[in-house]
């Protein structure tokens, strides 16, 4: 009884401390907050944005913060606190935070800049940005910033990076030198088709195509002059093709029905893996095991770098060829838009560190890379690695994995091993690609909600069997388009020509 | 007695087949966490894989104090959350089960609306953040949703209302004991079978649970060992799953492959298989005792 | 007032006969401070109580935002109302009729298997005693349980994939039959998602069995003993009847959330593969696909009604004929 006693006495301490602990903790977080507010009069200023990378100790984070402050207090009187998260929570991170009321003033969108701006997360900065910003406006140009605009009004900035992507087949050079192929050929999907079949002949034991991603094995990126209207890239509801200015259907065009029966032909003859629609592992993981010679996807990098980056995770001796041109639409532009918080209570300091962002390097760098000798070190020609014997899960703080989500690429230091004339070729891809005619119009869904939950069930049950060829179009596709239009498909091909139609007239 | 050698022999076999059934699919895991990743991706899973390699480990052991830190967060959230709970649904169920208590339908309703209704994770989100202040501290891993559950509450009343008769208590009422007398000396104790289930249930819930860490915790110290498996995972998933990576042109990144995936889910279950045989020990001792009472 | 035992079987006779004497000098006694009897009763129940407000009850207010169109400037209460809007979705199409009907099917499934399983594993088990196998099979068993659905997902991966998987690579071929491709053949998998929740749950919900087993009295079953019943007609007349109420109020709770899906098993073990839609969408999935990339508050909220009414409709028709029947089981 004695024994049991104590427990009971313990439990209830316990759950006192408990209480005690809510309280206790609470105020000690307020205390934090305060002090850091105490500190002077410097506009306080929160970014959350996402890494790939482990997120920092608190201690280490708030070394790179001090750094970062030392800038900002001085030139925008101003003191940043960074909230790196999780690249796979971060969406919804982010619109819980803002949702309970916490303190963000910066984030950035995922390839959801729509969503953001429709359900009014994103502050209106078409003023601000004149007086807060004119560097960034400037730099960005005003071209980019249509691609973040609605009804006139601008809600964020996109990152200044190589936004061109170029479709590109990767393949393991030792093979197709063993097997003496004749890469330079290929210049569009069918043209790979033989090489496969050479592939297959000449090495039995290959699947010669590996899967992109599950679900995808490249028919999605080399569709050529093709605008999805901001949609996402791997589920298009309605597409623009070339400078044609109707909103189309996708799945009833030839185009679709020629990759689809080209795709299956490959699938029946044995050129493609056979779980493309529900692999588990992504490219670099199969071809590393040496099963596979090639897959297709589209990269911002020329082709040479694009082959040596990929060799490191493959582990083989790798080529790439292109086998399209890169060409842009709004959700290229807008898929990495940083936005100020509707909730802020600094807009003008927030908008003010977002041009550190794009225009001050030291800043940039601090984000990205952390602090020089501790996180990081600089080599002779520029470039910058980690320190000796560290890497990327090891340093106290790095977000370089989160490369090119960050304000302006173009200054940040290159990692050793990239060859800084790429920089050159990537900027110039950026101004010299094809656009789409409809650049800088954006769809806003939610007059269709209720549709667009239907179709994206309807295409996520059939288009990754069609364009990865373990269905066959020749019955498939008809029902696929069925389905869509039970669905209520035509109303949103509808609603967007109106909207597009408007946007239009305001051109 | 033949008879029941039997029934025994035949329990026996049954059991053994399940369990070999149910072991399998872990022991493949276990194989696929020891596989080398490339053998892994050409060959599939098997049994007999060609190629061992301890990679995957050593990845594990380069990770050493984070998961040996994500260990101890995930132990005491485990073991203080459990006590708490156990403490607080007992409490709650003991009166439901009184047939004097006036009130006993009302919360038995009380208790089981909450197993149908919420209202989402933000209403949740903004209580224990902005009210409650539990964002980044330990509590934020126990207090929020686990600690009364409807289900365990339900399993303990119906325990008392079934197995402990009224008139024990009303003659401890004659000895002049007071309703808390009545539940710390007698009711309680009393309960051991089921605090020993709802113990399991609830110490199998907070250690598997990496959602409250997910909300709650930014801060890695206070990762449990489930959440920071699942952050990896998650990562991962996403990389797989959206058009992120292509959006970021970020072609490089240095995924952990599928054999530390498998390393980790095992990392994931070790300590259970440790701990559990002591855990056992008591609960079969604990259901022994009730039973013997009761 | 004063009773004898509900079950004066499950008590050793020594201390019937003490409760008895007890009794008896009580009935000598007046009833005491009547009014307030309750009130202890209350107090102890209030820290459990004040739990469930706080966690529970107060973010109920989210219910609301099934009904508004969710804007983050202005709040939750702030939202401008609309009506049925959020709830259309769930209806529009012919998706609705299959995804309801899955989710039902496989929960009345899992409610049945589940329950027969478990109680038979717990029975054998019991009846073993406690010899060291014995322990090790209760240990094992719950051992599924303990590994997310991600993981669980890659395992039945591992099995099922066309081109590595153990069945086809293995026992298929060993059979000398044709390979399947599992993830785009819809026929087999009501089955494959059945044994895989009964893998992953049965140890954990026969320990519920269990505990109700041991608390069976001893007693009962040597007097079945001595009476000859062999062992079978044993469980049948005693543990069995003996377990009936554990197995109501589980049922009873199951429907409550016979609209709700795990949503893991329905997403990750079929690997999202488009083809096997038809047997494997559920509510559950169906929201998500529908909803990941609108991200809507409003939505979501609606679909969670939704599946809590028709659970909360059907729990209380449910618990009103187990009252009808036999009110000590009733939930409420």
């Amino acid at each position: 009884m004695k024994m049991r006693k104590l427990v009971a006495a313990g439990l209830v301490g316990a759950m006192v401390c408990s209480l005690a602990g809510c309280g206790g903790s609470g105020s000690a977080a307020e205390n934090k907050g305060s002090e850091a507010k105490g500190e002077g009069s410097y506009a306080q200023v929160t970014m959350a944005y996402s890494t790939f990378n482990n997120i920092p100790a608190a201690e280490d984070l708030d070394k790179v913060e001090e750094a970062i402050n030392e800038i900002t207090r001085e030139k925008i009187g101003a003191e940043i606190t960074l909230m790196p998260i999780g690249i796979a929570d971060y969406s919804s991170k982010v619109s819980l935070a803002l949702q309970g009321g916490e303190k963000i003033d910066i984030f950035h969108s995922l390839g959801d800049f729509n969503n953001a701006v429709s359900t009014d997360m994103a502050y209106d900065i078409t003023d601000l940005l004149d007086t807060c910003a004119p560097e960034t406006k400037e730099l960005v140009g005003a071209d980019w910033l249509e691609a973040t605009t609605q009804n006139g009004r601008i809600y964020g900035i996109p990152t200044e990076k190589p936004v061109a992507l170029t479709p590109m087949v990767v393949y393991r050079q030792d093979v197709a030198d063993e097997l003496q192929l004749d890469m330079s050929s290929v210049n569009s999907m069918e043209d790979l088709t033989p090489i496969l079949e050479q592939v297959k002949a000449g090495k039995p034991d290959m699947t010669p195509v590996a899967a992109v991603q599950t679900g995808e094995i490249g028919v999605s990126t080399t569709y050529g002059d093709l605008d999805f209207l901001t949609d996402d890239f791997y589920k298009p509801i309605g597409v623009l093709m070339g400078d044609d200015m109707t909103v189309t259907d996708l799945y009833s065009t030839d185009l679709f029905r020629e990759r689809c029966e080209l795709v299956r032909d490959w699938f029946n003859k044995g050129l493609v893996m056979k779980d493309a629609a529900t692999t588990t592992s992504a490219a670099a993981e199969l071809m590393s095991s040496g099963n596979y010679f090639c897959y297709v996807a589209a990269y911002s990098y020329p082709e040479a770098d694009t082959a040596a980056s990929l060799e490191a995770t493959c582990g083989f001796d790798l080529g790439a060829k292109m086998i399209g041109s890169a060409y842009l639409a709004t959700s290229d532009l807008n898929a990495l838009t940083y936005m100020v918080a509707s909730t802020t209570d600094v807009p003008e300091a927030a908008m003010k560190f977002l041009n550190l962002c794009y225009t001050d390097k030291d800043v940039i760098n601090l984000v990205i890379y952390g602090l020089e000798g501790r996180d990081y070190v600089k080599n002779d020609d520029g470039t910058v690695a980690y320190p000796e014997g560290e890497d990327a899960s090891t340093v106290p703080y790095t977000a370089q994995l989160s490369c090119g989500t960050f304000g302006n690429f173009f200054l940040m230091y290159p990692m050793a091993g990239t060859d800084p004339a790429s920089l050159e070729w990537e900027l110039e891809q950026n101004k010299s690609a094809k656009t789409s005619p409809a650049m800088g119009f954006t769809y806003d869904a939610s007059k269709m909600k209720t549709q667009y939950t239907a179709v994206k069930n309807v295409i996520s049950q059939y288009l990754p069997g069609l364009i990865c060829g373990s269905l066959d179009p020749a019955t498939e596709i008809d029902k696929f388009v069925q389905a869509l239009n039970d669905a209520g498909y035509s109303e949103i091909l509808a609603d967007k020509q109106e909207q597009l139609n408007a946007w239009l007239e305001t051109k | 007695m033949t008879e029941s050698k039997t029934f025994n022999r035949v329990a026996t076999i049954l059991l053994t087949v399940l369990v070999i059934i149910t072991l399998l699919p872990i022991l493949l895991i276990v194989i696929a966490s020891f596989t080398e990743e490339q053998t892994l991706i050409r060959d599939g899973y098997t049994f007999f894989p060609k190629n061992f390699s301890l990679d995957a480990y050593y990845y594990m052991v380069k990770q050493g104090a984070v998961i040996v830190r994500a260990y101890g967060v995930s132990i005491f959230v485990t073991v203080v959350g459990t006590c708490l709970s156990v403490l607080l649904t007992t409490m709650l169920a003991y009166p439901m089960s009184r047939k004097s208590f006036k009130f006993r339908n009302a919360l038995a309703f009380f208790v089981f609306f909450t197993m149908l209704f919420n209202g989402g994770i933000v209403p949740s989100y903004i209580m224990w953040t902005k009210f409650l202040h539990i964002k980044d501290t330990i509590w934020a891993l126990i207090i929020p949703n686990y600690l009364v559950t409807a289900f365990n509450v339900i399993l303990v009343k119906n325990f008392y209302q079934n197995s402990i008769p009224d008139s024990l208590v009303e003659a401890a009422q004659i000895d002049g004991a007071s309703e808390f007398t009545i539940f710390r000396k007698i009711m309680f104790p009393l309960a051991v079978p089921t605090v020993a289930t709802i113990s399991l249930f609830t110490g199998i819930c907070y250690w598997n649970d990496w959602t409250n860490g997910l909300y709650y915790i930014s801060d890695e110290k206070l990762y449990s060992i489930q959440l920071l498996l699942m952050k990896i995972m998650n990562n991962i998933q996403a990389l797989r799953s959206n058009s992120t990576a292509a959006l970021l042109g970020t072609g490089t990144v240095d995924l952990p492959g599928t054999s530390i995936r498998m390393a980790m889910a095992v990392i994931g279950i070790l300590p259970i298989l440790l701990i559990y045989p002591f855990v056992q020990k008591y609960l079969v001792k604990g259901v022994v005792v009730g039973a013997v009472k009761g | 007032m004063v009773k004898t035992g509900e079950r004066p079987q499950a008590f050793p006779l020594q201390l019937k006969r003490v409760l008895e004497e007890k009794m008896e000098r009580a009935q000598a006694l007046p009833k005491k401070k009547k009014r307030f009897r309750n009130l202890p009763l209350f107090l102890i129940a209030l820290p459990g109580v004040i739990y469930l407000i706080i966690n529970n009850y107060v973010p109920m207010f989210g219910i609301f935002l099934a009904f508004k169109d969710y804007s983050f400037v202005k709040g939750v209460f702030g939202s401008d109302w609309c009506g049925f809007e959020n709830f259309k979705f769930l209806f529009q199409t012919k998706d609705a009729w299959i995804m309801t009907r899955n989710t039902i099917l496989y929960n009345v499934a899992f409610i049945i298997l589940g329950t027969i399983t478990a109680i038979t594993v717990a029975i054998m088990i019991c009846e073993l005693g406690k010899r060291k196998r014995v322990k090790f099979f209760q240990a094992a068993l719950l051992l599924p349980n303990l590994l997310s659905w991600v993981v669980i997902g890659f395992i039945a991966y591992a099995f099922l994939n066309a081109d590595t998987g153990f069945i086809n690579n293995t026992i298929l071929r060993g059979l000398g039959l044709d390979p399947v491709t599992w993830y785009s053949t819809p026929g087999p998998w009501p089955a494959i998602l059945v044994i895989v929740n009964l893998w992953k749950n049965i140890g954990y919900q026969s320990i519920v069995y269990m505990a109700a087993i041991s608390g069976i009295d001893k007693s009962i079953y040597e007097a079945a003993a001595v009476d000859g019943a062999p062992k079978m007609k044993q469980i049948f007349s005693v543990t069995l009847p003996m377990l009936k109420p554990t197995v109501i109020t589980l049922t009873l709770m199951s429907i409550g959330r016979i609209f709700y899906s795990d949503f893991g098993l329905f997403y990750q073990v079929p690997q999202n593969s488009g083809a096997l839609f038809p047997v494997t969408q559920t509510i559950d999935t169906y929201v998500y696909r529908g909803l990941m990339e609108l991200n809507d508050v409003g939505m979501s909220a609606a679909a969670g009604l939704y599946q809590s009414l028709v659970g909360f409709v059907l729990v209380l028709l449910a618990n009103w004929i187990v009252r009808k029947i036999d009110s000590d089981n009733a939930l409420f």
